[in-house]
């Protein structure tokens, strides 16, 4: 299995799915998560080409903790905007990695470049396949299948679970993989949440208020989607999973059905 | 204002790529054709990327060939365009094109693509379209062709894609008599009909060589499709045209109206349309 997870920055499919991604890899499948923009917006006293750098070098080490292979298209971050050189960049990324599955954010996720990632996304999920569009790199024979990442937004409709996976296996990889992003889970993010005075100095310290700072978040994920996962893994087995990814099927691409779906994501 | 008689209207669909209106209204067209309406049928991109081997102008220019003689089938007038397939964007240079068509034509109706049908073009063409549904009457957009006086009423093709909401049919139009005339205007698209719809499908070893057995091969392939608006859309069918005359519908095409654009009463929607 071949999966391409495009996330608008460096830090999102890491957040969004990184247990499933590591699942995926250790059962041998090959994972790439892509991140639109280089991230060059994404601090409060960094930006431009030096922060670029070092969000690579940030995600080329999450990359290694979850197994995956990891590249950035390089667009700047915050101006993301769905043209074709953009749509062009991810069908060529897609066909590039031999995608089956490919993941992005839903439209309608709260920043921008999320939303336009998720457009052209749906953009490219035909055009793979034709011949005549991006003809320096071979088609995909076979659509592959175009999956969401959760968010909480409710207008014009809710994200729905189509497919839940129980990540407390590799929650450690995840939380390593988000740690190894400093730039952002200790700088940045706590910067533009107001807290960065929570942020303790030493290594581990720093780990464990990350946990209690986001765990809260990965497990009211959990929740909302508790239904699924019990349909998923059936109710006992549910109820004892701490932290668990969805996922929501893209109407454009191959429609695979429920039983399909739920065999192509990891256990 | 003066109401027009139903086959006094102007009517212009605007689908992304030759065959696109044809697909999902060629009957309906040529019914309000063959009383004297007069139809329109604009592709915004000359299909240049839709076949497997060909493309380019070359293919454009076939593609533009074939629209022409699909349209004097159906009876109806022919406009491609000269955007990229599959570059269409919703950008104001393509939103003055189909103001100026939409003015030059001067349209009492106007079909489209949902914004959420499965290929991007299409969704674009609609987007296109729905921004075009008030500025048509603005004198000063596109100050260099005559706004309208009336604002058309703008109506959308069917699909199957339910997010963020599906399609809902507010009118639906009978299509038996004229299926035959749809399928040859169909026929007459020989480069997606029998070469790029069934390679891309993985079907191309079922074409048939000969003229009359592709025929029927295409009848046959699409007979399904046109079917199912007639099955889905049964109540529908039964309100307009009553219980006896919906049993003995084989094929229907129906549209959903747009928010954007004249809004008319259920009834005088389907009295603007063939029955």
């Amino acid at each position: 299995m071949r999966i391409i997870m495009l996330g608008a920055h460096p830090d999102d499919c890491e957040y969004y799915a990184g247990g499933t991604a590591a699942l995926w890899a250790a059962a041998g499948a090959k994972v790439q998560l892509v991140a639109l923009t280089n991230g060059d917006a994404g601090h409060q006293s960094e930006g431009g080409g030096a922060l670029a750098r070092r969000r690579a070098a940030e995600s080329r080490r999450s990359a290694r903790i979850l197994g995956v292979s990891w590249r950035t298209l390089d667009f700047h971050d915050g101006a993301i905007v769905p043209s074709l050189e953009v749509r062009e960049a991810v069908i060529r990324a897609i066909r590039d990695w031999r995608a089956e599955v490919v993941i992005s954010h839903r439209p309608n996720d709260y920043h921008p470049d999320h939303r336009y990632a998720g457009a052209v996304m749906q953009d490219a999920a035909y055009l793979v396949t034709v011949p005549n569009i991006c003809p320096d790199t071979p088609r995909l024979k076979r659509n592959p299948v175009f999956l969401y990442f959760l968010d909480e937004f409710q207008k014009p409709a809710p994200f729905k679970a189509d497919v839940t996976v129980d990540v407390d296996k590799v929650m450690d990889r995840k939380w390593a993989a988000l740690d190894a992003m400093d730039s952002q889970v200790y700088e940045w993010i706590p910067w533009i949440e107001e807290k960065l005075d929570q942020v303790p100095a030493g290594a581990e310290e720093r780990l464990e208020w990350l946990k209690s700072d986001l765990g809260p978040v990965f497990r009211r994920w959990t929740k909302n989607h508790a239904g699924a996962l019990a349909g998923r893994y059936g109710a006992r087995h549910a109820a004892k999973v701490e932290f668990a990814e969805s996922f929501e099927l893209c109407e454009y691409g191959s429609q695979p059905d429920r039983a399909e779906v739920w065999k192509i994501f990891p256990r | 204002m003066t109401v027009k008689s139903k086959f006094d209207l102007r009517v212009i669909m605007i689908g992304a790529h030759p065959d696109d209106c044809e697909l999902k209204a060629g009957a309906t067209a040529a019914l309000w054709a063959e009383r004297g309406a007069q139809v329109q049928f604009v592709s915004l991109t000359n299909g240049d990327a839709g076949h497997h081997i060909s493309g380019g102008g070359e293919l454009a220019r076939r593609r533009m060939a074939e629209a022409s003689r699909s349209a004097e089938i159906l009876g109806v007038d022919s406009l491609v365009l000269y955007y990229h397939d599959g570059e269409l964007q919703p950008t104001i240079d393509v939103r003055r094109d189909v103001i100026r068509a939409i003015r030059r034509w001067k349209a009492d109706l106007v079909f489209t693509h949902r914004p959420n049908d499965y290929h991007p073009d299409h969704r674009y063409a609609s987007q296109v379209v729905q921004d075009a549904a008030y500025l048509v009457l603005v004198p000063n957009v596109c100050a260099d062709v005559p706004p309208l006086e009336i604002n058309p009423v703008f109506m959308y093709f069917p699909d199957h894609f339910r997010k963020p909401v599906p399609f809902i049919p507010d009118v639906i139009v009978d299509a038996t008599a004229v299926m035959e005339k749809k399928v040859r205007s169909l026929d007459a698209m020989d480069s997606q009909m029998y070469e790029w719809l069934p390679w891309i499908d993985r079907q191309l070893d079922q074409v048939p060589k000969g003229k009359t057995e592709r025929l029927e091969y295409l009848k046959k392939f699409w007979s399904k499709h046109f079917r199912s608006s007639a099955n889905e859309f049964q109540d529908l069918l039964e309100t307009r045209y009553g219980k006896a005359r919906a049993a003995k519908v084989r094929y229907a095409e129906a549209f959903e109206l747009c928010e954007y654009g004249r809004q008319p009463t259920r009834e005088e929607l389907w009295n603007m349309f063939p029955d």
